[in-house]
């Protein structure tokens, strides 16, 4: 077992011939938090991504809790890994969307076993309790019967962040959680996780909150055009940055 | 509020004189049409009889739309029978289209060609066709195939052989024509709901480890029939009365009992009458099915769901006497 989740090696990936990601190189211990900042178009999401394989990276290395993230390497080959595999592999690591991405056709209490139910296999009656008290725990015990859509959109990511939560994830990846949201309602799903970070989950958060970067990532990457600028401690990075690109964005988000 | 310093003012609402012209005119239509329906015309048949040794004759007169002789075949076993199988058609050939237009959409949304292909060629060809044509055709296949084989393909191995002329007897015609035909309609029907489904859900289902026919089942085709519902409804309408075409291959469904009726009485209308009221009454049947399925599938969708028929016209009348109350005379001060 290695002391790293997440471990990428000169990452690459392109759309179209637009290199989004130029060779990142990145690690996550186990239980940090890790912040990827930068301005929109600079790859963080597109890396997330990779990371729980909705996108596949074309070159690099790209680890996962020590294990290739859809290859499998045998007699110095890379084998592809099946749909089954990839999708096993996706159910360890949840993710937080920017637009909540709730299943509409569901009440919150079904969004939260459906994942349980169907792809772990776990018994109805179990997974309605686990999911009663994820629901309490980001605050939604009294909201398990309504629809997505009648929810404001801060409940509604507090609802996905318990769905996530319900795979019992060894990895949690946020993909701009509050950049959807109205100003007033930024701070209950900020509080929620701060809370997960404080249980010890691991976390990369892609995110414009330069103050819960600052507060609570262990570690920050700075992305500018698929390159990792600058990388550090949070604090540090952000009161005194080195490289121009970052003074530049700082200028701009704060 | 007022102009004039406390005293009441008379509210003058804006006359609408374009919706009475129309509002009278359409009233005498429909008085005209009520009339004519139950008109009656002398029937030709002179009745004669003798009273006090006084010899009276006159003509009797009928309902010009003959409605004592709907009325005597309305409830009939023919007509009956007849339902039944225009039910069984409609059914049958609705369960053939959904099923196969269901997998020709997957098939047109394969990023393979091979599949893509035929199922855009699928479309084309039993769209662009005529169903009448493609109903003679099936009933006629037995003049392309004689027999049909289940066995190896290019080979004379064979472990099943059917005679055509067995197998496509007037039903099986038609329902395969209607079938094949409404697969290519319900095709795009189920494309477009598949599209409808925004692409941040099968993000979302394929994050929590769902496979492929996972995310299909449990996550796009719950959220697509509520686009694919209402056309489908349409579609079952419409197929519904499409299955009187079978008649003329020599199906006995409603049409086609209402006719063997009048070619021996020659009561041609009367028993278009009684095929037209029954359509009329299964169209309304599943009208109302289709209302209830849309406001099941619209869960999630909408926040609050469309009120019952019950609960509208509740809602009408209490829109009514609130009217009412509010004609009252006012004071406005």
């Amino acid at each position: 077992m290695t002391d790293f989740m997440v471990q990428a090696l000169g990452v690459r990936k392109s759309y179209g011939g637009v290199d989004v990601l130029k060779g990142v190189d990145l690690n996550v211990k186990r239980g940090e938090v890790t912040c990827l900042i930068g301005p929109s178009g600079s790859g963080k999401s597109t890396l997330l991504r990779c990371i729980n394989h909705l996108e596949q990276h074309d070159a690099g290395e790209l680890r996962v809790d020590g294990q290739l993230v859809g290859y499998e390497a045998r007699d110095g080959k890379l084998y592809e890994r099946s749909n089954k595999a990839i999708c096993a592999e996706r159910a360890r690591i949840g993710m937080v969307f920017q637009r909540f991405n709730l299943f509409q056709h569901l009440s919150v209490l079904d969004n939260v076993t459906i994942g349980q139910i169907k792809v772990r296999g776990i018994g109805e009656k179990d997974a309605q309790q686990r999911a009663r008290e994820l629901l309490a725990r980001v605050g939604l015990a009294n909201k398990e019967a309504n629809y997505p859509s009648q929810l404001s959109g801060g409940q509604q990511q507090r609802v996905a962040i318990a769905r996530a939560l319900a795979m019992d994830p060894k990895l949690m990846l946020f993909d701009e959680p509050t950049s959807a949201l109205d100003p007033e309602l930024v701070g209950e799903v900020l509080d929620v996780m701060k809370d997960l970070a404080h249980s010890g989950m691991t976390m990369v958060v892609v995110t414009h909150e330069m103050g819960f970067a600052r507060e609570v990532a262990d570690t920050a990457y700075f992305l500018d055009q698929g390159i990792i600028e600058e990388s550090g401690d949070p604090k540090a990075m952000l009161t005194n940055p080195q490289s121009s690109r970052l003074q530049g964005f700082l200028s701009k988000v704060l | 509020m007022s102009a004039n310093g406390g005293d009441a003012m008379k509210v003058v609402p804006v006359r609408h004189y374009g919706r009475w012209v129309g509002g009278v005119t359409v009233l005498v239509a429909l008085a005209m049409v009520i009339h004519t329906l139950f008109s009656k015309v002398p029937s030709g048949i002179v009745v004669c009889h003798t009273s006090d040794g006084v010899r009276h004759c006159a003509q009797s007169v009928r309902w010009r739309f003959s409605w004592n002789i709907v009325g005597q075949y309305f409830t009939t076993w023919e007509m009956f029978h007849g339902l039944l199988v225009t039910l069984e058609l409609t059914v049958l050939a609705m369960a053939i289209g959904i099923t196969l237009g269901v997998i020709i959409a997957i098939m047109r949304m394969s990023p393979s060609r091979l599949l893509s292909a035929p199922a855009w060629t699928y479309t084309w060809f039993f769209r662009g066709t005529p169903v009448y044509v493609q109903l003679i055709f099936w009933f006629n296949i037995a003049a392309l195939y004689y027999t049909f084989s289940l066995g190896v393909p290019f080979t004379h191995l064979s472990v099943l052989t059917f005679h055509s002329n067995s197998v496509f007897v007037p039903f099986t015609a038609a329902v395969v024509a209607f079938g094949l035909n409404e697969a290519a309609y319900m095709s795009e029907i189920a494309r477009a709901g598949l599209l409808a489904v925004d692409e941040g859900q099968i993000e979302a289902a394929s994050a929590i480890g769902m496979t492929r026919a996972q995310t299909l089942r449990l996550v796009i085709l719950p959220q697509a029939m509520r686009v694919i519902i209402p056309p489908t409804g349409n579609e079952v309408i419409s197929m519904l009365k499409t299955t009187s075409l079978a008649s003329a291959v020599g199906v006995i469904e409603l049409l086609g009992a209402a006719q063997n009726i009048y070619a021996a009485n020659y009561q041609v209308m009367p028993l278009l009458i009684v095929a037209s009221l029954w359509y009329l009454i299964v169209t309304t049947i599943l009208s109302i099915g289709q209302f209830y399925l849309e406001r099941h599938f619209a869960k999630g969708a909408t926040r609050t769901p469309p009120p019952t028929p019950i609960a509208r016209i509740k809602a009408d009348v209490r829109g009514i006497a609130a009217k009412m109350r509010s004609r009252r005379p006012e004071v406005v001060r």
